[in-house]
């Protein structure tokens, strides 16, 4: 009797677990051929054991999608930044994607000190603010723990001069959150996201609150938050109108596909659950129009549809949430 | 005919208009005003000063380019920091923020943070503050085991433009002028927020 029990014990564990597995291996990107591609974490850097095996998670996914290279939202090496802290909260749970040429892309967090700019495998080429391009992508990594009026002028410069199809910001601070500890940078938003509007930006990733969110979309703009690739806050998500999706019960990182005019997204959980997914489509740019149209953005977060079809962003995701 | 006519009444008007704005611009500027630009630009003279000393301080040092060299990055900030205490082993705190200098910023972050337009400044700062008090000395190394407030970018549009060496950073209610390669507190203002706010 006892032994039936064990075994029927086991057999349920086997079983469960191979549906865990099953689920954790699904990949909901599409694949498509010379789609750009890459990977989002955030607030990672303490070296916990939570970091490596979101790492490995990473790198786990790594073999069904093969991304590029990754967004680091900030919180790169959070406490003490000697020699032995790049190594433990950098190199040593990324080694795998390291070693297999994956780039990896850094912003300023809070708990980042400035001459990590100076760290190759940071690619921040020694500066504040940077940006660079990805086929039919250009991406702006900022510094919002200090927004000055040159940083300002600088970003607004690129994203005048950028033709690039998609343009992606990224940076530490979200500008809207639904998450209980810190919330939405609302100074920050009333300075970046006007540029945002004007410019055509469509996609904002940030990190900060130690949780996943994506947001339903701001003026047109989609805005995600993946602050918990290391750190977490479990149960810090405080759904509000804000909220489309969002996971606060376990570490995640996304994983982001562009092909064309669609962006494809995956948040998933260092188990290796897909806790968010779906696609972004980007309208085509309006004829004969020289500049974006310049709109004031709602704060009151209400999503602008004229505003959104103007300035080239579809609102017709198609989300499949597992929340 | 009328062409004729209107063409002298445009340049009387364009005289009339350029009069008047160097009048008023006469009047924008009061004494006070140029009190003011006098302070900035005694702060912005001794900033000017400090970068000049930090750059050929750093000259004397291998130069830092993105490295993976981890211990580079570690030493050359350590070995900056200690070349530039030792070059201003005399510099107090009011170096930089001189007296007249720090009565403008108090006004400025006092307006800043007040009433309802300084709400969101205020709600910036309040963010990250940091839970551990710590006291600020000039030629200390900046603490980087607590987390950075965010600078108001609200305030930075209206104080002074530093110089990418140097930034205006919020440790509670202080604002420490940082050397970003040194990692040094090159000066500061105590208790530039007022009690109360945030």
């Amino acid at each position: 009797m006892q032994t039936m029990r064990c075994s029927a014990i086991v057999s349920c564990v086997a079983l469960a677990a191979m549906s865990l597995s099953l689920h954790a291996q699904d990949l909901t990107l599409p694949l498509k051929p010379d789609s750009v591609r890459f990977a989002a974490i955030g607030d990672m850097g303490n070296g916990g054991k939570e970091q490596y095996a979101v790492a490995g998670q990473m790198g786990a996914f790594r073999g069904k999608f093969p991304f590029e290279f990754v967004l680091m939202l900030g919180d790169n090496l959070i406490g003490s930044k000697d020699p032995i802290d790049y190594q433990n909260k950098f190199e040593l749970p990324y080694k795998p994607l390291l070693d297999a040429g994956v780039k990896f892309y850094a912003v300023f967090g809070n708990h980042d000190i400035s001459n990590e700019r100076f760290y190759k495998l940071f690619n921040m080429n020694g500066q504040q603010y940077y940006t660079y391009k990805k086929s039919n992508v250009r991406f702006f990594a900022l510094d919002s723990n200090y927004m000055d009026p040159q940083q300002l002028a600088w970003l607004e410069k690129e994203l005048q001069n950028s033709g690039s199809d998609w343009k992606i910001c990224y940076f530490h601070h979200p500008l809207y959150s639904s998450g209980a500890y810190h919330g939405s940078s609302v100074e920050l938003r009333q300075l970046l996201e006007p540029l945002f509007i004007k410019y055509g930006v469509q996609v904002v990733f940030a990190g900060h609150e130690h949780i996943y969110e994506r947001v339903k979309p701001q003026n047109g703009i989609y805005y995600f938050t993946e602050g918990a690739s290391g750190e977490l806050r479990k149960g810090n998500l405080r759904k509000t109108d804000l909220t489309a999706a969002g996971y606060d019960q376990d570490r995640t990182f996304m994983l982001v596909e562009i092909a064309g005019d669609e962006l494809y997204f995956q948040a998933i959980s260092r188990a290796g659950l897909t806790v968010d997914s779906g696609v972004i489509r980007r309208l085509p740019k309006p004829t004969g129009a020289t500049l974006w149209p310049t709109v004031r953005p709602k704060h009151g977060g209400v999503p602008g549809r004229a505003v959104a079809k103007a300035i080239g962003v579809g609102l017709t995701t198609v989300p499949t949430v597992m929340e | 005919m009328k062409r004729r006519i209107r063409i002298p009444r445009l340049h009387l008007w364009l005289s009339v208009l350029a009069f008047a704005a160097s009048t008023l611009a006469g009047q924008a500027r009061s004494p006070q005003d140029n009190e003011e630009v006098r302070d900035f630009k005694t702060f912005t003279d001794r900033v000017q000063a400090y970068v000049r000393m930090q750059k050929n301080l750093e000259a004397s040092l291998p130069p830092l380019k993105p490295t993976k060299d981890t211990a580079q990055i570690v030493e050359h900030q350590h070995a900056l920091a200690r070349k530039i205490i030792e070059a201003r082993r005399d510099a107090r705190q009011g170096d930089i923020f001189t007296h007249e200098v720090t009565e403008r910023f108090h006004k400025i972050i006092r307006k800043s943070f007040q009433g309802p337009e300084g709400r969101l400044a205020r709600r910036t700062i309040q963010q990250d503050t940091p839970f551990k008090v710590v006291v600020l000395r000039v030629n200390d190394v900046f603490p980087d085991d607590i987390p950075l407030t965010t600078t108001p970018p609200t305030l930075l549009l209206k104080l002074p433009e530093l110089p990418p060496e140097l930034t205006y950073r919020f440790v509670g209610r202080d604002l420490a002028l940082k050397d970003t390669k040194a990692g040094l507190i090159v000066d500061l203002i105590p208790k530039a927020i007022p009690r109360g706010l945030p």
